[in-house]
């Protein structure tokens, strides 16, 4: 039985290639893709004001500018509000202002996120500190003596005695009324949306892959037609497959938008995501969601030639464009090349289309570039599988 | 539209197919008219799946044409919509009822609901299914299953039904229900190609029979004329004789290894004289002959010649 199990592998040359030379694949793009979660890869998108203009704060902006761990770019205008709608409206990973000299007294530095990415947050303030370490040591130094100034004053003993009391208050974790501004402030840039940004991105991620695992076992279909005979029968006939893979397009989308409804509805039921009252847009973003799922399964199982080969190749692609659109990890902890791969995934417009509408409250003007993007998806995918189960198997 | 109403149903003309190197079909010719039933005879690998593929409008034929209805199948829809296949394979949904199935194959032919209902009811009565309709196909006999299979072939009520070995693997009672809704539709009718490796069943039911060899027609004509063409008056004399058989022996007597074990035969004019005097022989050779039986002829003889022409001699 081995040696019959080993010449059925062989010669079955397709699930040869799967076995051995996909998992690699797979491991590699996962790799890249799971990397990126510990932190030290992150190249955050940050947006940047100057609204002070000194000489210590050109310094931090250039400094962040030229940094090669960050993508961080100039507003404009250079105002808050600037950086505000960047970050708001999701082109932006995060936000930061330079609101008062860095030198001079105060919180010079605001740093503005979106609840959705909230460790964007603390990655921008490391890179914001690590730049003023770099590039303004006098300014640092300058906040340093007026901070601890009040503390040692001349070190006289009554001074060490100050010193002595404000460490133990310090140690205590009181003394806050001595406690020196902290260089950085934050604004959460979400307004009153409810229900988690993170519960908003999952329920795309999720409906988008498991759209694609349904639609795959409806399109499995296919080929279950053409080994009964029934492809034969019906490409027989006068009106060939053509309402075949029409129905069954048709089916799938129905499906998809049936299963997103479930998953919706659960959202707005357990986290108060405001599906509701974005229904009309949901709806839409829900249906080419659908369009592109069925498209993209039909058009892959209509190439394959055996269930087995559809199966193994669906689940290999399925599962990829997952890793790369989002599904899996949030997008914007990957490295920028494969943020960029993951645009060539209907799961990045899904997850950004639904993040858009139910986080940020996006509207058609903001919208529609994803709803063009997965209709044409999945049109293309419908007219493949079309041309594909017209073909004679001989 | 070319053929009248008495003209031919289907016409290959001259049909040839390659695939790559290997040429399938070597300029076939065949017309099935109205009312007939052909029956498309031959060996494994002679050629008729390619033919039929090509009278479906599956494959364009290298070369020659095919006509249904006066029309190409490969390039006109109206051709295949006077045109029913019966698939070798249970071509349906198993896990749908009868009626499922039939109303499901009428819409994708293109009738409309009022249209369905009678087309559906039609086909079961001339398959005599319908004490089954509800039943899932999956549930039923195999017997019943190729009767559904040839009712879904007719729901569009077609010109020409092409029914690919619609008795394998059926018991006798099924085999004759078959027949019976065969008959109907002729009667009807309804041209059919009948392609089956069922000899009896062809000889009893073709009007006529062609054979291919290797891509060629090399036989054509009614049963009846055929076998008497091929064996005139002669009788086939079958010997059943106990296993090891002595070939050279019964090879002596004229006799040739039959399909069965232990069985051979011979063609002889006075076929019953013969049959007794050559059970003298044997067992005066010391042959253990258990049975002697004496026939005409029939299309199995007259296949077994072509596919083993030593045996016609």
């Amino acid at each position: 039985m081995f040696r019959v199990m080993a010449l059925d592998l062989w010669r079955d040359r397709p699930a040869l290639v799967m076995t051995f030379v996909l998992p690699s694949v797979v491991f590699l793009i996962f790799s890249a893709v799971f990397s990126g979660t510990t932190g030290l890869d992150v190249k955050l998108k940050v947006a940047v004001a100057d609204a002070v203009h000194t000489s210590g704060s050109a310094r931090l902006v250039g400094a962040l500018l030229a940094d090669k761990n960050l993508r961080a770019e100039l507003t404009e205008p250079q105002t808050a509000e600037a950086v505000r709608a960047a970050v708001r409206s999701g082109r932006d990973d995060a936000g930061l202002v330079v609101t008062s000299d860095p030198a001079a007294p105060g919180t010079p530095i605001l740093i503005l996120t979106d609840r959705s990415r909230a460790v964007a947050a603390p990655l921008t303030e490391a890179r914001t500190r690590d730049a003023l370490e770099r590039v303004t040591p006098d300014v640092l130094l300058v906040r340093t003596i007026r901070d601890v100034t009040p503390a040692l004053g001349q070190l006289t003993p009554d001074q060490q005695d100050n010193v002595a009391i404000a460490a133990d208050e310090a140690a205590r974790g009181g003394g806050t009324a001595n406690k020196p501004p902290p260089l950085f402030a934050q604004e959460d840039v979400a307004r009153d949306q409810k229900g988690g940004a993170a519960v908003a991105y999952y329920a795309g991620a999720v409906t988008i892959l498991f759209s694609l695992f349904a639609s795959t076992h409806g399109a499995l279909t296919l080929l279950d037609e053409r080994r009964a005979g029934i492809a034969d029968r019906i490409l027989a006939g006068r009106y060939g497959m053509a309402p075949v893979v029409t129905g069954k397009f048709l089916f799938l989308v129905a499906q998809v938008v049936a299963q997103a409804a479930v998953i919706f509805a659960t959202a707005e039921i357990v986290y108060s995501v405001a599906v509701l009252g974005h229904f009309s847009l949901w709806l839409v973003t829900t249906v080419a969601t659908a369009i592109a799922s069925a498209g993209l399964t039909l058009a892959l199982v209509a190439l394959c030639r055996t269930r087995e080969q559809a199966q193994m190749l669906s689940t290999f692609v399925i599962l990829i464009l997952a890793a790369l659109g989002g599904s899996m990890v949030p997008r914007f902890l990957m490295p920028p090349w494969l943020q960029n791969l993951g645009w060539w995934t209907p799961h990045a417009w899904v997850i950004d289309a639904y993040q858009g509408l139910l986080w940020r409250d996006a509207g058609a003007g903001e919208l529609y570039k994803a709803w063009l993007v997965l209709t044409l998806t999945g049109v293309v995918g419908f007219f493949i599988a079309q041309a594909a189960a017209r073909r004679v198997r001989t | 539209m070319t053929s009248g109403p008495a003209g031919p149903i289907l016409e290959v003309t001259d049909v040839r197919h390659a695939f790559g190197p290997r040429e399938v079909l070597k300029g076939v010719s065949l017309d099935v008219r109205p009312g007939e039933i052909y029956a498309l005879l031959g060996p494994n690998g002679a050629g008729k799946t390619t033919l039929v593929r090509a009278i479906c409008g599956r494959i364009r034929p290298s070369g020659g044409q095919v006509r249904v209805a006066g029309r190409d199948p490969y390039t006109d829809g109206e051709a295949r919509a006077a045109l029913g296949l019966a698939p070798q394979a249970l071509a349906l949904y198993a896990q749908l009822t009868v009626i499922e199935n039939l109303e499901t194959f009428a819409r994708l032919a293109g009738l409309k609901d009022w249209a369905v209902v009678d087309a559906v009811r039609r086909a079961m009565a001339v398959t005599q299914i319908e004490e089954r309709s509800k039943s899932l196909v999956r549930t039923l006999s195999g017997g019943y299953q190729r009767r559904v299979n040839i009712a879904a072939a007719i729901l569009a009520d077609p010109k020409l039904l092409v029914l690919d070995e619609p008795t394998v693997g059926v018991d006798m009672p099924a085999r004759e229900a078959i027949a019976e809704a065969l008959a109907r539709l002729k009667e009807s009718g309804v041209g059919i190609l009948l392609v089956t490796h069922d000899l009896d069943q062809a000889q009893r039911l073709a009007d006529r029979v062609g054979f291919l060899r290797a891509g060629e027609k090399v036989l054509e004509g009614a049963p009846a004329a055929l076998i008497a063409e091929a064996f005139g008056e002669r009788m086939e004399v079958e010997v059943d004789v106990a296993e090891p058989a002595p070939q050279a022996t019964l090879e002596a007597e004229g006799l040739t290894r039959g399909d069965d074990p232990g069985a051979w035969v011979c063609l002889a004019a006075d076929g019953y004289a013969l049959a007794g005097s050559l059970a003298e022989h044997l067992k005066a050779k010391g042959v253990e002959v258990r049975e002697v039986r004496v026939r005409r002829p029939s299309l199995n003889q007259l296949f077994a010649s072509i596919v083993e022409p030593r045996r016609a001699a």
